[in-house]
Parts: C-alpha cells; structure tokens; sequence
C-alpha cells in the first residue's frame, strides 16, 4: 500500500550544465547545475539540510570534495548510487529527507561522464565469461525482437520513435544531440546498425553532464514563490524486482519488465492520480523498443497498443500525451548520475509552463520514470500547484 | 593431445561427462515452491525454502535473439563475422538463460530448439583452455 507522503514535499529549484560529448570536468559541471538550482530557488546553500550527490563515475569522494564547493556547513552529504537510476534515487533520497522531517530542505546533485566509466559488458582484465555479453544494446534489443514476434511491431515504428525524440530535442539547448534539420525515419533506420532492429540513432547519447534538483516542505516553497507556481511531489516510489515467469537472474540489465507497471501503479496511488491525468512523461527511453513498451506499461493504452500511439502522433510534442519531452536518452542524453534528475529539471520547467518552444499546453501533472542496471525502478509524479 | 578444458566460471556450468553429448548449467530446485533457477541459489527467492542442486536441461527453445555488431566480446575477436549473436533460451524447467549464440542470423527462429556447448576464450595460467558456453540451433 503506496501511502501519501508524511508531509507535501515541492521541488524550489531546478539546475543543468547541458549534456554533452566534449569531457568536460564533472565536478564543474556540477557546480554550475549546483549553483543554478540554488539561484532558482532563491536560496544559498547554508539553507540546503541535507546533500545528496547521484554518480557513477568519479572517486569515492568525488561528491563530498564537490559540496566543498558550495560551502563548508557541515550538513550530511551522501552519494547514492543506483546505475542509470542514479540521479532519480539522488532525488528520491532529497524527497524522503523533507517528507519524514529530517529536514526542511534537501538538494540532489547529479553529476557524470560515461566516456570516462566502465561499465556493463566490459570486462576489462578478467576472465571471460558469458555474462559479459550482456551489453544493454543487445539486452534490450531481445526486447525487440521478441515484440516484433509477438506483436508485429516494426524496425520502422522504433525509428519513429528515436526520430521523434531527436525532434524534441532540438527546441533543447541543453541536449547532447541537437540536429540541424527534422530528422526522418529513414535517417533513423539508415544509421549503423549496432544491435539488430537497433540502429546508432536509436541508442542513448552516452556522454557527460549534471543536474540539480533543490525540495522543501510547502511552508518553505510558498515563502519562496513570490507567485510562481508550486510544483510538488505528489508521489515518489522505488522498486527492485519480484519473480516473474521467465525469471532471468543473469544479464538482464534492468531486471523484469514488470517492475515499471508495479512501481508506477505504486506511484499513481501514492498521488491520487492515474495515467488519464497525466499531461507528459519521461521515461528511460535508452532504446525507442523501452518507450513503446512502457506506453502499455504505465497504463497509457493497453497492452499490444503502443504502436498504435507511435502511429497516430499521440506521444510527441502536441499529441495526447508526449513522451520524452526533452529529447529523452535518446538526444537530451544519458550520461549517468544526472539522467534521472534532467527528468525532473525538465517536468519541473514544463509544469511552471517555462519550457519555451516545447511547451506543453496547460501542463499541469507529469511523470518520471528511470529504471537502473542490475534492478532498480523509479517513478515520480509531480503537479502544479498555484503558489 | 590438447590442452584440458576448464570452465570460465565452474559455478554457473560444467562439461560434459561420461557419454553426454552436451556441457550442463548448474541450477537449483526449490521443492517446496516446485521453481528451478539459474545461476544457483541460496534459498527459494520466493518462499525462502531450502534449494538443492541440480543440472538444468542443456536443450530449450530460442525465446529472443540479436546480433550485436561489435567485433569483439572482452578479449575475444569476432573477425570477419562482424560480431555475434546472443539469445534468450527458455529450458523445460521454467528457466530463462541469456547467453551467446553460434551461428548466423538464419540460423535463430523464435521458438525453435536450441542446445548448449562452449566455446574456447583464451588459456588460464596453467595453459588450461578456458571454455564458456553458448547455444546453438538444434537440427
């Protein structure tokens, strides 16, 4: 049972150094992400109670040295690390400090470079072994192929999805991939082919960057609003995986599909809301085959519908219910640790209507949704709320 | 006579003994919850009830396939071919198992019979061949 937040928790600020393929330094990066969330919301970092850094890469102590930075206060500052759920359990660390009391407010820092990581599939200097096969892009690729018998979906409904989020991204100054022209279908599906049905424009932008996400109790955000409109956390749930039939314990990256549909349904009862209410959503779109399932997964249509979605429009920017506002993985980035909190940067400017030329209209609830290697879920529901 | 050949990792499958024909995954089954697994177990993650070991069937039916185009697996190169597929092969036992395929892309059918062998990956430090396994379609 998914109760309600012991006390109502709003996001007071959001920050971003944009993602990008150029090694910058994290901790710059995340400085710049830090001190923008801290300017948003209108606050120094004497007020934050609590630190929690999100990231992959980097040494142990790579958060503590960057909150240095920010000022010696002697908070509590943590590192949460969660694979590409990382930034999303950084947030929904901050989220559970302020909602049981343990402070007033909270900031999650997301930082990283996964040029600079190993990671899954590399084995580095050990002995070879059959798990090391397991590389993401064929992982979720057997997600593909297998719908594709079940279901009947096409190589070419997936492009449209990649080419979809591309789009998105190109009304994002902060995204890693920023295309010059509308990009086609065709260009999608006459990219190199890196996993068959996956093509190098269908997988995630791997790179670096960081983002910040700054929550604190209503009484806190309200007197910082000077009339702008609240966004809170309606619900914030984590899950790792329960047995399913076909159970695979070994290489299966994210764990069982079914975790989403749990986790969400654990979040809409949190809020109060269902997925009729929502007006947009970001999910872990690092392959498009993820974002067409989780359509039918988060109860946008029903199980077997996604392609239908994918053909009527009904998931970009001024369709029904757009997906991957930002550009998702797929073109705003997936550089680790942040990913998950450029989710939450991004919904928050949606649903204060500050999202310039991918604005969704009337925006008023969105969703969040991360899932991380080994078997992690992550779902966020936040609303607007006039201050 | 060649080298003796040693498993990557002697936790998850053996080589074949005796007069079998194909190398075994090592699994557990849970009485009390009737479930097999792969790799082993400590317990039954669904009921927390005692496990034993046993062998897991070595033939299944291909659940997913996909060809990776990278032309190399850790230390190993692919070559010519490009790269290397991989499967999801369902066992008689309920258990799903990820792992490399051999052949080429019209070789793998969605629920056709798939069988396991190894492969080489290189030599330990005694000059042993180290093998790990992989399926391959059943004619």
């Amino acid at each position: 049972m998914a109760t309600r937040l012991a006390r109502e928790v709003y996001v007071i600020g959001v920050g971003m150094h944009r993602f990008n393929n150029e090694r910058l330094a994290a901790a710059a990066m995340a400085d710049v992400a830090g001190m923008q969330a801290l300017e948003d919301a209108g606050i120094g970092f004497p007020e934050v109670g609590a630190l929690y850094n999100g990231y992959l890469g980097g040494g142990l102590t790579s958060g503590v040295g960057i909150a240095k930075e920010f000022g010696l206060t002697g908070i509590p500052v943590t590192h949460v690390e969660n694979a590409s759920a990382t930034g999303s359990c950084a947030f929904g660390e901050a989220v559970h400090a302020v909602a049981g009391g343990r402070v007033d407010v909270a900031m999650a820092l997301g930082f990283d470079d996964m040029n600079r990581m190993g990671g899954l599939g590399r084995s580095g200097g050990r002995r070879m072994g059959a798990e090391d096969v397991m590389l993401p892009a064929a992982f979720f690729a057997m997600w593909a192929t297998r719908r594709m018998h079940d279901v009947g979906t096409t190589a070419e409904t997936f492009a449209a999805i990649a080419a979809k989020n591309w789009n998105h991204a190109r009304a994002n100054s902060l995204a890693q991939r920023r295309a010059d022209h509308e990009v086609t279908i065709d260009e999608v599906l006459g990219s190199t082919m890196i996993s068959y049905p996956h093509t190098s424009m269908m997988a995630c932008a791997a790179g670096g960057g960081a983002a910040a996400a700054i929550v604190a109790t209503r009484e806190v955000a309200e007197r910082l609003s000077s009339g702008r409109p609240l966004v809170r956390v309606a619900a914030s749930q984590q899950r790792s995986e329960t047995y399913t039939d076909g159970h695979v314990f070994l290489g299966a990256v994210i764990g069982p599909a079914q975790m989403t549909r749990d986790t969400a349904g654990d979040a809409y009862e949190q809020a109060g809301v269902g997925p009729d209410d929502l007006d947009l959503v970001q999910v872990h779109d690092a392959f498009p085959v993820e974002e067409l399932v989780y359509y039918e997964l988060l109860g946008i249509c029903g199980d077997g519908e996604g392609d239908r979605l994918v053909a009527e429009g009904a998931t970009r920017l001024g369709g029904r219910i757009p997906f991957s506002t930002d550009g998702g993985l797929t073109a705003r980035g997936h550089p680790g640790g942040p990913t998950g909190l450029a989710q939450i940067h991004e919904t928050t400017l949606q649903l204060r209507h500050e999202a310039g030329a991918r604005q969704v209209q009337r925006a008023r609830t969105g969703l969040c949704h991360m899932a991380g290697a080994g078997s992690v879920c992550v779902v966020h529901i936040l609303q607007r709320t006039e201050g | 006579m060649g080298a003796i050949q040693v498993p990557t990792d002697p936790r998850l499958f053996r080589l074949a003994e005796g007069d079998e024909c194909r190398p075994s995954l090592l699994g557990s089954h849970a009485p009390e919850s009737n479930l097999y697994f792969w790799p082993r177990r400590l317990r039954c993650p669904v009921t927390r009830s005692a496990v034993t070991d046993i062998d897991l069937s070595s033939e299944g039916v291909l659940y997913a396939w996909t060809f990776l185009y990278v032309p190399r697996m850790g230390n190993i190169s692919f070559g010519d071919s490009g790269g290397y597929g991989v499967g999801q092969i369902d066992l008689p036992e309920g258990v799903r198992i990820q792992a490399p395929l051999l052949g080429t892309t019209d070789d793998w059918q969605i629920g056709s019979p798939m069988g396991l062998t190894t492969f080489p990956v290189g030599r330990d430090d005694d000059g042993n061949d180290l093998v790990t396994f992989r399926f391959e379609a059943v004619r």
